[in-house]
């Protein structure tokens, strides 16, 4: 009798083991299928991603060729035509090795600064000054292009904002990208703000225009490397890398950037800068 | 009567440089900016070739090339895409469009342009040549 009621404890004993058995095995499969999930998310979100650099890289390239064209372009001409040219055609073909050579020196460095960034070698020199004079004179800066363009560039300046720390050129930076971007897409009778704000312990700065304006589904893509918005018919130039510098900058001083509709027309970039 | 070449480039640079050759050969430049005015232009300016960029504000090069080939009064004005856009894609849709000949702007130095053209326009090329040898 006692060896019987043994018998069945331990076969109640066993399928208690069992069932724990299979409630860890079936906990387990389920783990994996949320794993096979993740994995092939994962793998579908690197695909896209992929796919997005796969797009704008053949873009990256010609935007490099483009200055190296022109280089070529006219040291063949001054080499095999000098004695065809006049004083001033030399003068405009050196010119343009001149202007080709920043151009071709400013992407160089613009790839360097997000390899940089991306590997958190990215670092910024940090002087205690005033940023009002670094917004009005890049408002001087685009104020004769902004004309050609007839698009109105103003800069209001809050002369309450105290000078703090932040690097200058890598602020002008930052407000070479976003206000030329304002210019190239707005519209000949628009309009360009360019705002300063004291705001809690920190600097505020906005660039509004009266643009065409970026597109909800296009927003969070914006700050992406290589990504171009599509709000302009024809095929857009650039190296796409604008945005993410900007944000790298801005980050490195431990502000923030975003992007927001400038009612009721136009697109306004925001960025905030710690103060103190 | 010279020859017209509709030069539509919008990098102001490559123009004016490579331009300079096409003057000096005795052909009529025209430039054209900006993508979108384009076609319009070559209904209006009825020029002998155009040379047609690929990466252009307004409408793009490819674009350009389809409608040109579309209509009726453009379909048979020779055209040359000049670009840096080089990928295989490009190249077949715009050979497949009917592109007259297909040129990578770092490929070609601006002393050699004038013998592509006068080619293609069955001319003789001995501005080319002589540019080549000074």
């Amino acid at each position: 009798m006692n060896q019987i009621y043994l018998l069945n404890i331990l076969v109640i004993l066993e399928s208690i083991v069992l069932l724990v058995i299979s409630i860890l095995l079936f906990s387990k499969t389920k783990n994996l299928t949320k794993l096979k999930q993740y994995e092939e998310e994962f793998i579908k979100s690197q695909a896209k991603k992929q796919a997005t650099q796969d797009d704008f890289l053949p873009m990256l390239v010609h935007e490099l060729r483009s200055p190296l064209s022109v280089i070529q372009g006219a040291a063949d001409l001054l080499i095999k035509s000098t004695d065809d040219l006049s004083s001033e055609q030399i003068h405009t073909l050196l010119n343009q090795i001149k202007t080709s050579s920043s151009t071709l020196l400013g992407m160089v460095g613009s790839i360097l600064d997000v390899s940089k960034m991306e590997s958190g070698r990215f670092e910024i020199n940090k002087t205690f000054s005033d940023i009002n004079p670094v917004l009005r004179d890049e408002c001087s800066y685009f104020d004769s292009l902004a004309k050609i363009k007839e698009i109105a560039l103003d800069c209001q300046t809050d002369e309450h904002l105290p000078s703090f720390n932040f690097d200058p050129e890598r602020i002008k930076q930052v407000l070479n990208n976003l206000i030329s971007n304002a210019i190239k897409f707005n519209t000949s009778g628009g309009s360009i703000s360019i705002i300063s704000k004291k705001v809690d312990g920190a600097c505020r700065v906005e660039i509004c225009d009266t643009g065409v304006g970026i597109s909800d589904k296009e927003k969070p893509f914006l700050f992406q490397k290589f990504f171009q918005a599509s709000n302009q018919d024809g095929v857009q130039k650039g190296t796409g890398l604008g945005l993410v510098i900007s944000k790298g900058i801005v980050e490195a001083h431990g502000g923030k950037i975003w992007v927001e509709d400038n009612k009721p027309k136009g697109t306004k970039f925001i960025f905030v800068i710690p103060t103190k | 009567m010279p020859k017209k070449i509709l030069f539509v480039e919008d990098d102001e640079g490559f123009f004016n440089i490579f331009s300079v050759p096409l003057k000096m050969k005795g052909y009529d430049v025209v430039h054209v900016p900006d993508g979108s005015a384009a076609v319009e232009k070559v209904i209006t300016e009825k020029p002998d070739l155009v040379l047609l960029d690929i990466v252009l504000p307004g409408m793009s090069g490819l674009d350009i090339l389809k409608e040109l080939r579309e209509r009726e009064e453009t379909s048979v004005v020779k055209i040359i895409m000049l670009t840096n856009f080089g990928n295989d894609d490009n190249v077949a849709k715009a050979m497949d469009y009917g592109s007259d000949d297909y040129l990578m702007k770092y490929n070609i130095v601006p002393s050699e342009l004038p013998d592509k053209i006068a080619s293609l326009l069955g001319e003789d090329a001995e501005f080319g040549v002589k540019m080549m040898e000074s």
